[in-house]
């Protein structure tokens, strides 16, 4: 049975190598300037975006640019391109290359012999030369094209810390990583994903302090995909994932450079995608996407309560309604009197058992909160009006929900928004479903099991080798620094340990300030 | 090797903590104080012994087989056919010792939280979580133990502060009235529960540091007994005279609990520590259980016979006890002597016979 399974596997897989071939452009340029423009005019048939501009250089020897519209900067190869070469009186044929060297102040020049070079440059906004009787083109860096500017990261935003955010453009970002870590250490690793988009992916990492076998292992997991194209780094973190079928992220999203930043100094890979502001950090833990990055530029006792807070509300967000249930199900002999009797006053009314009064509310709450993303700006104020009133003093008044239910599903939804990670916060809301669930057929024991089913699969996941529970579990006490508490800077000595063998040390110890501190000696 | 993933020492002491804590916790002050009347804090001393000892025998019988389990030196020591009838011996053994384990905590949960449900339902749901932890491993197994160790610890400390004002600590004397017999009496129940120490013997092949392995199997040993010790003490302290007459008594005193009208009615937590001391007593048994009987039918995988294995420790668990009087008639008469003969004897027997042949290896 394996072996023939197999085998349509090997198949399928033949199937799609064959379909990438028939795509690609192959051969190397010709001598003469009429057979190269014959063959790219016919790769870029119907493209009316791209140009191809005849013209003479010093009035004699023809020659060929081909750039797209729009992603080229038109005013710089009319000035330092056309217009040097057209005016040149004695023309250098026998040597293309020294020619082009004296009389084209263009910084970025590169040389080209095969079609498949001429079309990545042209791909990217690279205008290209082609000049008759040589078997070489050139292209040249004046890509240019338009882009957001830097703002404020709008999904991860800090009272205080850095403002600035990722963009779109993959060269933005990595300056504004390289900006940060001047050092040569940081190693960007480019490649390309995507057989029609053609994606530039780029891995960051700190040489000598990421694990050597945890680069390795990542650039291996992203050459293995094979994808039509890649706009968003979703769509990889799906392709390079340990388990694909959890709930939990296993890889952190973020589109701040200063967490990134971080990252990278802990030992951790980052994985920028061209496209999209959102870049990945692997090997992740459920505590990181528990952190935000202003934990860290707060004083830190405020920093660990805050750490407190936010693990209170995601027991919170996972458990309020189910534990709600439970109680109003099975044990009312939990609650202390007078609690009991003021709910038990409100949910007499209710036609619902707690149960579907429970679902009914959590589903309607979780609608509002989509409508809320997906809906245009100007439409957001009615959302929250009739969100107002649905989950609200009119659903009471009607007589479909009780006042206490209004109140636990309000609390929880404020409880899932303390998680910093949309992607962790979006797992644990869904999660609450189950056990509503499990808490309406078998009260507090369901929950009870629903909590430790939910444990045993958190234990279970991988972040690329790194378990997903730990500095918990297993325990690593010397990394409970930075998660049961967030310790002062000065005592954060040791890097979070990962996979094999690592940079443990960061700064040296001893750096608590004190008044005394500068006088001894 | 069957099993991949390999555990640190430390893992082992909180697996093995909760195995004889997480069911005993609950009954063993009773089950004491019947006979040890209000000598019972002293009977985990004794009992421990038992545990020391089962501890001790796993070791040497490692360091005699390094990297194997109780099933396959069993093997080596007996002769194969000898040594399958006895591994056959503790399959039946752990599968009967699980389903009663598992049956307790069913009861429990069906006599104090959840009355009116069925009893299978209560069973099968556990077994299912149990199984789905075994699937994972040895490895996730350890860090389950690992997760909720420390909740289960805190959540007791938080039950004994908050009981303070409930103790009366003249309920200890007379101390030792009627010598030592009492509290020695007392302690062969736990005795029993104390000599399943012998589990280590399947968890030590898979440490990657196993010299460390007899120290922190002692320290976990120690920490039940300190543990059963507080308990006790709290209960007498609670309860007095009265103690064997409660079927829960900690249940009962973490009733007594309130403080400022607000911090009341804590039996929640208990239950909630009850659940999951309980689930990773069973996931580990299981665990055993499950690795054993991989060995013992040589087979190359262990994941496949989980749930069968699970699904014949429900029918063990329901169909091996009629009802709750005999149930705790078995708990407290013939599981003690079944479990010292099967877990203390038989490896001591082993141990010995390992221990000759070492000496004259001549003969084999």
């Amino acid at each position: 049975m394996t072996r023939i399974w197999r085998k349509l596997k090997s198949n399928k897989a033949k199937k799609t190598l064959a379909a990438e071939n028939a795509i690609q452009v192959e051969g190397s340029l010709y001598e003469s300037l009429d057979e190269n423009l014959n063959k790219l005019q016919s790769i870029y048939d119907e493209c009316s975006d791209v140009i191809f501009r005849h013209f003479f250089i010093s009035g004699k020897e023809k020659a060929l640019l081909i750039y797209i519209e729009g992603m080229t900067n038109i005013e710089e190869i009319d000035n330092n391109v056309l217009s040097p070469l057209m005016q040149e009186s004695e023309v250098l044929i026998n040597d293309v290359k020294t020619m082009m060297e004296k009389k084209v102040p263009v910084s970025n020049i590169k040389e080209m012999k095969t079609f498949f070079d001429c079309v990545q440059e042209i791909s990217v906004g690279n205008p290209v030369i082609i000049i008759n009787g040589e078997k070489t083109g050139f292209s040249l860096g004046l890509s240019k094209w338009e882009k957001r500017s830097v703002e404020e990261a709008s999904a991860e935003p800090v009272v205080r810390g850095p403002r600035e955010g990722f963009v779109e453009t993959i060269l933005v970002n990595t300056s504004m990583l390289r900006k940060k870590i001047k050092s040569p250490v940081l190693k960007m690793h480019s490649m390309q994903i995507g057989r029609y988009t053609k994606t530039k992916v780029v891995i960051a990492f700190m040489e000598g302090i990421a694990d050597k076998t945890l680069i390795e292992e990542v650039k291996n997991r992203l050459n293995r995909i094979e994808i039509d194209g890649v706009w968003e780094s979703g769509m990889i973190e799906e392709f390079i994932e340990d388990n694909p079928y959890s709930p939990f992220p296993q890889v952190l999203a973020t589109e701040r450079p200063d967490v990134v930043t971080s990252n990278l100094l802990e030992g951790r890979v980052a994985i920028l995608v061209d496209g999209t502001p959102f870049s990945i950090v692997v090997p992740t833990t459920i505590y990181s996407l528990l952190q935000s990055s202003e934990d860290y530029y707060a004083r830190f006792l405020i920093g660990t309560a805050i750490r407190w807070l936010r693990y209170v509300f995601l027991v919170i967000s996972l458990l309020l309604p189910s534990l709600y249930v439970a109680v109003i199900t099975y044990h009312h002999e939990m609650v202390p009197t007078t609690l009991l009797i003021s709910m038990a006053a409100s949910h007499e009314q209710i036609p619902f058992p707690a149960l579907v009064e429970a679902l009914i509310m959590e589903i309607t709450f979780e609608a509002l909160r989509e409508a809320g993303v997906r809906l245009p700006k100007q439409v957001g104020a009615a959302v929250s009006i009739v969100g107002a009133l649905v989950i609200g003093d009119a659903a009471v008044s009607a007589g479909i929900v009780s006042a206490p239910m209004v109140m636990v599903v309000a609390i929880t939804g404020i409880a899932s928004f303390t998680i910093p990670r949309y992607s962790a916060a979006i797992a644990i809301r869904m999660l609450r479903f189950p056990m509503i669930l499990l808490s309406g057929t078998l009260g507090l024991l369901g929950i009870m099991l629903g909590v430790i089913t939910i444990v045993i699969h958190l234990c279970t996941l991988r972040s690329f080798g790194v378990p997903y529970l730990s500095p918990m579990a297993p325990t690593k006490l010397r990394d409970m620094k930075d998660v049961l508490i967030r310790a002062p800077w000065w005592k954060l000595n040791t890097r979070p340990h990962l996979t094999g063998e690592y940079n443990k040390y960061r700064q040296s110890s001893g750096q608590k300030p004190g008044p005394t501190k500068g006088d001894e000696k | 090797m069957i099993e991949k993933g390999k555990i640190s020492a430390q893992q082992m002491a909180i697996m093995m903590y909760p195995v004889i804590v997480g069911t005993g916790i609950i009954s063993v002050p009773a089950v004491s104080a019947e006979y040890a009347k209000n000598d019972l804090w002293i009977s985990p001393l004794w009992a421990a012994l038992i545990g020391f000892v089962a501890v001790y025998i796993a070791f040497q019988l490692h360091k005699f087989y390094p990297g194997q389990t109780i099933m396959q030196y069993t093997e080596h020591i007996m002769g194969r056919t000898l040594g399958k009838i006895l591994g056959f011996l503790y399959l039946v053994f752990y599968i009967q010792m699980n389903g009663g384990g598992i049956r307790i905590y069913a009861e429990f949960v069906t006599g104090v939280l959840l009355t009116k449900t069925p009893i299978i339902v209560v069973i099968s749901t556990i077994v299912l979580v149990c199984a789905f932890a075994v699937r994972g491993g040895v490895e996730v197994v350890a860090r389950v133990a690992q997760f909720f160790f420390p909740l289960y610890v805190l959540s007791m400390v938080v039950i004994i502060v908050l009981l303070f004002p409930d103790l009366n600590y003249k309920n200890i004397f007379p101390i030792l009235a009627d010598g030592l017999i009492p509290s020695m009496r007392g302690a062969i129940v736990p005795g029993g529960w104390f000599a399943e120490f012998i589990l280590v013997s399947v968890l030590f092949p898979y440490l990657t540091n196993v010299e460390k392995g007899r120290k922190w199997g002692m320290i976990s040993v120690f920490s039940v007994m300190m543990t059963f010790m507080v308990t006790n003490l709290l209960i007498l302290f609670v309860f007095g005279e009265t103690t064997s007459r409660y079927l829960y008594p900690l249940f009962t005193a973490s009733r007594y609990i309130s403080i400022a009208d607000f911090l009341q009615k804590l039996d929640p937590v208990i239950m909630a520590m009850w659940v999951a001391g309980s689930f990773i007593k069973f996931s580990v048994v299981f665990y055993a259980l499950v690795i054993c009987t991989a060995q013992w039918l040589n087979l190359s995988n262990y994941r496949p016979i989980v749930f069968p294995l699970g699904f014949l420790t429900i029918l063990f668990s329901i169909w091996g006890v009629p009802s709750k009087m005999v149930e705790s008639e078995y708990n407290f008469i013939v599981f003690p002597v079944y479990s010292f003969f099967v877990q203390i004897l038989i490896p001591l027997l082993l141990l010995s016979i390992a221990f000759f042949r070492r000496r004259r290896p001549a003969l084999r």
